[in-house]
């Protein structure tokens, strides 16, 4: 069957399921201006976070990969960075990163002589976008154009046991037809490592796979310092949910790890880093260039993404879930027809149709941390 | 003596604002909360992403930052939002209820309808607006007051007009019998030596030698220089050359007086006069742990123009040259630019400022309450996990 949606070509060719203008904090200091700014222009979207200064190394790199990969993400139309002007994130870094793809550009609080002129100039870019951006017209696309991001959350054994062979059936069947699919690597599926690696043809992977499997942990600063060791193994019954979760990455093989904001080379089936916050997992998601995530969940999660539709895909004749949250729930039926039905709610979204999180216009935006703030 | 008309709160603390806020407990519910405040016109959504997938330290900061935040003086009501089992929302509302504070907390749970819960959250912020509504004012002492003292977005400048001056504000202050805190550890490296020859015995002058320790400690052992990241590019294109210089500057916002007591971020000092906070230089993180500790008004110098306020206390800003008082007066409440100008020396600057902060007490908005600048984060001490 020939799979196809349709959605919003971009110059790079790389294809969005909508339309955002996005309004970018660089800095937590602008963030109330970005928001004010968003506020007053329909069609736009605020992406503020608490990041974006006094960060060093790693942790400030992260902030700015971030910021990058989601002005980068084909769902945005255009991006609009407001920042302060003292801060570390500078604008000219971040417009200097963003590839030329779409309309970009940056104002700056300080550079414009306070939050009343930046609002107002803000507001006068953002409405010339989104007139720009309501004269797009929707084209068809195929299925080899689509970035689909699964998240695991709060997934009892029972919702797997039920809910993984679709998810994998339907994965599966997404990478046939050369769609993308990024996978959470959630801490619930840690510690089927050593299962995953081998599935990935490269050493590098591997490794990392297996020694995730083993269940070693981050240290935390305080025994930075000291060496102390932070192994710490897993329970059977942590390793036994994991295999069955590892279940939902499908059957193909695992093309590599991504890391924070990376965006997959090839096609394929990825796995990706991502942190227990539901909204700094999303928004890393969002930062590697997917289009649409799927969450699967046994209840349902109270957040989306900012950038990203999310499809919440619960189990069937479950009583304790979220009801008005889900978009997709998985029954008793054969596997390969609700594989196929979950793949055309998928792309019905991807061309338009409002997943239940949008309806209630809850989508959010944040950054992880991976080390202090100075 | 000086006194203001400020809310009387049922454990005798005294606010100068009577804010109804509703806060998270879990990143989850951030969408939430902001959604929950706009049900009803004048409430304050305190939305963050910490509280979840974080290291035990980053959560015992986190929840001592959102128990401070919504026990404040400044606060008449707070409703939580929790999520599911083990969540900290109704720990934290019974110890603050205890308190006498007048707070709710709502946890979700599977199975629950969002707009029952939504609307089970307004009807008790439509109550707490309108008993809010109702509380009368009283006659306050400045003993009762507490300040905090912030700088972003420095220049050259900062350390020559603004902080001597709050400094002078922040002597009087304490002179007159109530509390002053300086924050910003990061901002004390090189010049901690001054500080430690103020504090009132060696006891407090070897714990706040230990923090500056620990706090450069931390940075050197994630492999970074904090002199890259500070200075800021915006400090030196202000014309700050290096960490030290900028560290004088700040200093000199906590005056001459000796230095009572030393706290960790967010937390309450036990002793009135002069206080130092461990925070670090990240303002708005900086100003959340000085308000969650019970400031009750911060004071914060700016060169470069930084607008950011905090949702519960109104902040103050002192422009550090004249320049910026020309383009950016919207965010500036006292310009201490004047000083260069030769129209004013420090200590009149100083006096105003002292004005300034008695007239917010008494309920006067600051240029950031006035255009709704409502920062808010946590400080971050480890990754997320």
């Amino acid at each position: 069957m020939e799979y196809s949606f349709e959605g919003f070509i971009r110059e790079d060719g790389t294809v969005g399921i909508r339309n955002h203008i996005g309004i970018i904090c660089s800095v937590v200091c602008s963030s109330v201006v970005a928001k004010e700014i968003s506020d007053k222009v329909p069609g736009t979207v605020p992406f503020v976070h608490g990041n974006g200064c006094a960060q060093l190394g790693d942790d400030f790199k992260l902030t700015k990969n971030m910021l990058v990969g989601i002005s980068s993400n084909p769902n945005l139309h255009s991006a609009l960075l407001v920042g302060l002007g003292c801060e570390t994130n500078q604008i000219s870094g971040l417009l200097e990163s963003i590839p030329d793809t779409k309309p970009v550009k940056g104002i700056g609080i300080q550079q414009m002589a306070g939050g009343e002129n930046t609002i107002k100039k803000g507001v006068e870019i953002a409405e010339q976008w989104a007139r720009e951006a309501a004269g797009q017209e929707r084209q068809r696309m195929p299925l080899s154009s689509l970035t689909v991001g699964i998240l695991t959350a709060d997934l009892d054994e029972d919702s797997l046991f039920k809910m993984a062979p679709v998810i994998g059936e339907a994965v599966d069947r997404l990478v046939h037809n050369e769609a993308n699919v990024i996978v959470g690597l959630s801490k619930t599926l840690e510690p089927a490592g050593g299962l995953l690696s081998e599935r990935s043809a490269r050493e590098e992977v591997k490794n990392r796979l297996r020694v995730m499997g083993e269940g070693l942990q981050r240290k935390r600063w305080k025994e930075i310092s000291t060496e102390a060791p932070a192994y710490q193994g897993f329970s059977e019954k942590e390793r036994s949910q994991a295999v069955l979760e590892a279940e939902i990455t499908g059957t193909s093989p695992i093309k590599s790890l991504l890391g924070y904001s990376e965006i997959p080379a090839e096609r394929g089936v990825y796995l990706i880093t991502v942190p227990g916050n539901i909204v700094e997992a999303l928004s890393n998601m969002a930062s590697s260039g997917c289009n649409i995530v799927m969450i699967v969940s046994s209840r349902g999660v109270l957040t989306g993404s900012a950038a990203l539709p999310c499809m919440t895909i619960t189990p069937k004749n479950q009583d304790d879930y979220f009801d008005e949250l889900v978009d997709f729930r998985v029954g008793e039926g054969e596997v390969s027809d609700q594989a196929e039905a979950v793949i055309a709610d998928l792309l019905e979204i991807c061309s338009g149709k409002q997943t239940s999180l949008e309806k209630l216009e809850l989508g959010e935006f944040s950054i992880p941390h991976i080390g202090t703030t100075f | 003596m000086k006194t203001f008309e400020g809310y009387r709160r049922a454990n005798g603390s005294i606010g100068v604002r009577n804010h109804v806020i509703v806060i998270n407990t879990a990143g989850e519910l951030a969408g939430l909360t902001k959604k929950m405040a706009q049900l009803v016109p004048g409430v304050i959504p305190v939305a963050h992403q910490a509280g979840k997938a974080q290291y035990p330290e980053d959560l015992e900061q986190t929840i001592r930052t959102l128990r401070g935040t919504a026990g404040h003086p400044n606060v008449s009501a707070a409703l939580f939002l929790g999520m599911g089992e083990g969540d900290p929302a109704e720990e934290i509302v019974s110890a603050l209820k205890k308190d006498g504070h007048h707070v709710h907390a709502i946890t979700f749970q599977k199975g629950q309808s969002i707009s029952v819960v939504l609307n089970e959250g307004k009807l008790w912020l439509e109550k707490a607006m309108e008993r809010s509504r109702n509380e009368q004012k009283e006659t306050a002492d400045i003993t009762e007051l507490t300040i905090g003292l912030e700088c972003g977005g420095s220049d050259a400048w900062s350390g020559i007009t603004a902080n001597p001056a709050i400094g002078v504000c922040s002597d009087a202050v304490v002179r007159d019998g109530g509390t002053s805190i300086l924050a910003e550890t990061t901002e004390a490296i090189g010049a901690e030596h001054i500080l430690a020859n103020r504090a009132v015995n060696p006891g407090v002058g070897e714990k706040f030698l230990k923090i500056v320790k620990d706090y450069e400690m931390r940075i050197r052992d994630t492999g970074e220089d904090i002199r890259s990241a500070n200075p800021t590019p915006g400090n030196m294109a202000g014309g700050l050359t290096t960490l030290e210089e900028k560290s004088l500057g700040c200093i000199k916002k906590g005056g001459n007086s000796p230095l009572m007591e030393v706290v960790a971020y967010a937390q309450k000092p036990a002793e009135k006069g002069f206080i130092f906070m461990d925070t670090p230089g990240y303002d708005v993180e900086s100003v959340a742990g000085l308000a969650a500790g019970g400031a009750q008004i911060v004071l914060f110098s700016t060169g470069k123009g930084s607008p950011t306020g905090s949702p519960i206390v109104p902040v103050i800003k002192i422009g550090t040259n004249p320049k910026l008082y020309e383009i950016m007066s919207e965010h500036i409440d006292v310009n201490a630019g004047k000083i260069i100008d030769g129209l004013n020396t420090i200590e009149e600057i100083g006096e105003e400022i002292y004005r300034k902060v008695m007239e917010a007490a008494n309920g006067a908005p600051t240029a950031a309450e006035k255009h709704n600048n409502q920062e808010f984060a946590i400080w971050r001490l480890a990754e997320t996990i």
